[in-house]
């Protein structure tokens, strides 16, 4: 575990202020240790900091009867989903034994419950409406929506996005990233760019998740050896915000939202650039990679474990598969994309395509179960990892039944172990119990018909 | 106030649901939806419908143009710009990636709000590049031009004056050259070069670098708009007709005043059709409107198809790529042959899928062919790219290849499935012998016929072309049906389906439309119907010849005026 310095650090503007104002500022300043500040204040205990996560995977669970419609005689399974017991210490379904070492609680039945405005034009398909909805807890944007090219948008941020800028969360003390958006899967349902993440920071700000294990990597852990020059770029960077101003003024309406959305961006830049004599103590070997989704996965939670550890950032979320993901399971013997697979309502490849998702997953909370700091506190009992996917399943694009899944004991607000089901249940009561599990007030969640003020009863410690 | 996408109207808007469920035809998706709400009713072509926002009366026919946008660079464009600035064979740094609404990576550059990882790469970007630069004593000499020997000395001030009007894409202003000339000198820690490095990264990271600033300004001869000025002009047109930032004599003949006139914006855009870059930037154009981006993602089971190699994707964007570089330059005729020559060009293993001899083929040479008369090609919607990428690994896909008919060839929406569709097909045709048999439940279906019917009965037309484009009769072992029909009129297969598109206004007018669209970033709105309908007769007046379009689009209203209206 590396140590800290807790205090607030000195700014290297503080000194070469001024500099670009016109006044002479000399720089042959030997360097302050007090300057050189890893950021992020760690309490001394390290129970009081909870980490969210969200993961996803796409196209939901084999279809079951409760979906309605005919599918009886081609899904043999039944519902391998649902557990059958309810409440505490149930025993595993099929799909969740994947999962089961890590005692993870799960809510089902759920559903969105946002009014689809009219006319409908799409927004309610499933995929669409139940992504939006479980990221957002809104529905989607209808201005600008336009199914036939999947343009759609958020109208907030997504749960993951929401966190990390929340006051209650990390305070006036941020650590040096707010979050980390990672994918794994690089297919796409098309490239029309809009499923191509599942965090945004507002409408039309994707954060287009990192797949790349080296590119990760290197944001994480490459750290300059020359730490003046560092602070000279961050000093640069005020002179980029004055330049701008002449922009900002001539813009209006959105297009001068995006242009401050950037410069808000570039002072976040420049605050990392200004903490950045830090990365963390035990920085890991530089990663390999894998066209495999589980392989992969192991490798970005490998590196993402020690960046939760050493608190580069308490927020993640990770994309496994896009949603309507079109990822050829080839290795399960899978002929064609998933997401056909489901249309043609061939259950026995998604059981196995859903198992191995499942399995994936497993192996994130393997490496979060695994990272312990020296009190024995694992990741993953400071967490709360919030597993779900866009819809129930992919035969009538079914948005009841909403799997979802939530992990790790977020510093002990969260039950482990619990089953909760309530069908026809309002979805968004799962963002009121993270949120709260997280330590954050909220009264109520959900929007535009799925308002709520009940989280998940028997969840919440 | 909420924040909206684009432009004023959703091109999916109002119309579209009832329609669909109501068996009606497919609504022209350059047709300006209305704001009404009221849905389907009514022709928009006759303009019987009002919309609000519309600044003439409604359905009038006098053009007034649309809205600004303000698009960053897209990664192609950056780099372009970085090697014009800079150079070639410099780091290339990753990127925010490019998104493509609506079909084109220049409405997600306008539209989209940039990530905050976003910038940290253009920072980091900016760093690297100036580094790599300026760490190499001939390299920064050789762009400089000469020696600095003072933070602050003419030198300095001279370069990055000549560097800002490059970078900026127009002079810069004294205080913004002041700033710059300042920055060398604070953070130049004794070094002018130093100083230099970091007042270019500070350029590169500048809005006004990294975004396109055409806003306008007062049109003299209509007091009721704006013009874009000469220096936006400049960009305009280098934007388009090479995905990248001005060159010199662009940015001077935008400093005489030139690029206000007709003949100063034909004359400039000329020499910019004849630079190699025209070609390269012609070929992106084409490559989004017609998806070959997908090709990247093709892959298939050699054994199932024995005639797919891992280069035969390649080879498939390759062909197109020669195709309309043939049409475009070489014979500079009607570009609507796209979807029926029967010309077209081939290396060995696409003449194997083709089943035809190509005397000169081989792995890497392709040689130009005439497809035969008799057999089952013409035009790209029978070549292997389209086939391909319209298809799953073990299944063609009629639904994908009829959608991708509708929206990019004849630019209609097809509009979406109802909520709560069963999306799954009947058990009763579960034992449907053919792919074609399992669709027909999608026409049974009144639920799904709405949308169906617009998308299948086309796409069947393909039915005889494989997954990978090779030409078969048998599916699953049953003879192929490959009849179908477009909006009613019954055809034989995808060699008529060529025929029937040859007089097919549509296709040119959605040509246009697609074009319209990646020119300008966003989507057409009323107001600017009267400009595109001329373009389009001058289009057609010049035989649907490709060049002549790009030459009349930028001389026209339609690219050179813009209107004061924000979407706040």
């Amino acid at each position: 575990m590396s140590p800290l310095i807790k205090r607030p650090p000195l700014s290297r503007r503080t000194l070469l202020r001024g500099a670009i104002g016109g006044t002479a500022v000399a720089l042959a300043i030997p360097p302050l240790e007090a300057m050189f500040s890893l950021g992020g204040a760690r309490a001394a205990d390290p129970q009081a900091e909870p980490i969210f996560g969200l993961f996803f995977w796409a196209n939901g669970v084999p279809w079951h009867a409760a979906h309605g419609g005919d599918q009886a005689a081609n899904s043999q399974g039944g519902d391998l989903w649902t557990p059958a017991a309810v409440g505490p210490g149930f025993a595993p379904s099929p799909l969740l034994t994947p999962l089961a070492a890590h005692q993870v609680s799960v809510a089902t039945g759920l559903e969105p419950k946002t009014e689809v405005p009219q006319p409908d034009n799409g927004q309610s398909d499933g995929h669409m409406r139940g992504f939006m909805v479980a990221m957002t807890g809104d529905r989607i944007r209808p201005e600008g929506f336009d199914h036939p090219s999947h343009t759609l948008t958020c109208l907030r941020p997504t749960l993951d996005q929401y966190v990390a800028q929340h006051e209650q969360f990390y305070g006036n003390a941020p650590p040096r990233f707010r979050s980390l958006c990672l994918g794994v899967s690089e297919a796409r349902f098309h490239d029309y760019g809009h499923w191509n993440a599942i965090s945004f920071t507002g409408p039309d700000s994707p954060v287009i998740p990192i797949s790349n294990p080296a590119q990760l990597y290197g944001m994480l852990f490459d750290v300059p050896a020359d730490l003046m020059a560092v602070g000279r770029r961050a000093t640069l960077v005020d002179a980029v915000l004055e330049d701008a101003k002449s922009l900002e003024a001539r813009l209006g309406g959105t297009d001068k939202q995006r242009l401050e959305a950037h410069l808000d961006h570039l002072r976040e830049v420049q605050r990392r650039l200004e903490l950045s004599s830090g990365t963390c103590e035990n920085v890991p070997p530089p990663p390999g990679d894998s066209g495999d989704l589980i392989a992969r996965t192991e490798i970005h939670a490998q590196i993402l474990a020690v960046a939760l550890q050493c608190g580069l950032t308490r927020v993640f979320s990770f994309m496994l598969t896009s949603p309507a993901t079109t990822h050829v399971f080839s290795n399960l013997g899978v002929p064609n994309g998933m997401h056909q697979v489901c249309h043609d309502g061939q259950w026995d490849w998604v059981r196995s395509i859903t198992e191995y998702q499942m399995l994936a997953f497993a192996r994130l909370l393997d490496q979060l179960a695994l990272t312990k700091d020296p009190m024995d506190n694992s990741l993953l009992d400071r967490a709360c990892i919030y597993g779900v996917s866009e819809y129930g399943e992919g035969y009538k694009h079914s948005n009841v039944e909403t799997p979802v899944v939530l992990a790790g004991g977020a510093c002990g607000k969260l039950v482990r172990g619990y089953h909760y089901r309530e069908p026809g249940g309002n979805l968004c009561k799962v963002h009121v119990t993270i949120l709260r599990a997280l330590g954050i007030d909220t009264p109520s969640y959900g929007f535009n018909g799925a308002e709520t003020t009940e989280h998940l009863t028997g969840v919440l410690a | 106030m909420a924040r909206r996408l684009l432009v004023p109207l959703g091109i999916a808007g109002t119309l579209l649901g009832p329609a669909c469920y109501n068996g009606a035809s497919p609504q022209d998706s350059d047709a300006p939806p209305e704001t009404t709400g009221s849905g389907g009713s009514g022709d928009p072509s006759t303009g019987d419908a009002p919309t609000t926002g519309d600044s003439g009366e409604p359905g009038g026919k006098e053009f007034a143009p649309g809205r600004a946008v303000f698009p960053r660079l897209t990664i192609k464009q950056y780099r372009n710009s970085i090697e014009h600035l800079l150079g070639p064979a410099l780091p290339a740094p990753a990127l925010e990636p490019d998104t493509n609404p609506y079909l084109f990576y220049t409405i997600g550059a306008a539209s989209t709000f940039i990530s905050e990882l976003g910038v940290q790469q253009y920072e980091e970007a900016a760093d690297q590049i100036s580094h790599a630069v300026f760490d190499d004593p001939a390299r920064r000499e050789a762009l400089v031009g000469c020696v600095p020997a003072a933070p602050t000395d003419p030198c300095v001030q001279g370069f990055l004056s000549s560097f800002g009007r490059r970078a900026y894409r127009r002079p810069l202003t004294p205080e913004e050259l002041t700033r710059w000339v300042t920055v060398a000198d604070q953070l130049s820690t004794g070094d002018p070069w130093r100083g230099l490095q970091y007042a270019v990264s500070g350029i590169l990271q500048s809005p006004h670098f990294l975004y396109r600033v055409e806003l306008g300004e007062p049109d003299p001869d209509d007091p009721s708009r704006l013009r874009y000025t000469a220096y936006e002009m400049a960009s305009r047109l280098s934007f388009l007709l090479w995905n990248g930032p001005p060159d010199d004599a662009l940015l001077d003949a935008a400093e005489t005043g030139e690029l206000l006139t007709d003949a100063g914006v034909l004359a400039e855009a000329e020499r910019l059709l004849a630079d190699p870059r025209a070609r390269t930037a012609i070929q992106e154009f084409f490559a989004q409107y017609l998806y070959l981006g997908k090709l990247d993602g093709v892959t298939r089971d050699p054994e199932r198809y024995p005639l797919f190699t891992p280069t035969l994707p390649r080879s498939m964007l390759l062909e197109v790529q020669l195709l309309v570089d043939d049409l475009v330059y070489r014979t500079d005729s009607d570009i609507r042959q796209l979807f029926s020559t029967r010309h077209t060009f081939v290396n060995s293993e696409l003449a194997a899928l083709y089943g035809i001899d190509a005397p000169g083929a081989s792995p890497i040479t392709f040689v130009p062919v005439d497809l035969p008369e008799d057999g089952p090609r013409a035009g790209i919607l029978t070549l292997g790219a389209f086939l391909a990428i319209n298809a799953h690994e073990t299944l063609t896909s009629p639904t994908l290849r009829g959608k991708y008919l509708r929206e990019r060839v004849l630019c209609e929406i097809v509009p979406p499935p109802p909520g709560d569709v069963d999306t799954n097909l009947d058990e009763e045709v579960v034992d449907a012998k053919t792919l074609r048999e399992k669709l027909e439940q999608h026409r049974k279906d009144p639920v799904c016929a709405g949308c169906h019917a617009v998308m299948d009965p086309p796409g069947y037309l393909f039915e005889n072309f494989d997954p990978i484009g090779a030409f078969r009769t048998e599916d699953n072992g049953y003879p192929v049906d490959a009849s179908g029909d477009l909006d009613g009129k019954p055809l034989a297969n995808a060699r008529e389906l060529a025929e029937a598109l040859k007089d097919d206004s549509r296709v040119s007018r959605c040509m246009l439309i697609q074009l319209f669209r990646h020119a300008t970033g966003r989507l057409e709105t009323l107001t600017e119907r009267p400009g595109i309908n001329e373009l389009h007769d001058r289009f057609e007046r010049s035989g649907f010849r490709y060049r002549p379009l790009l030459l009349d689009f930028v001389v026209s209203d339609v690219f050179r005026t813009v209107s004061e209206e924000n979407d706040a």
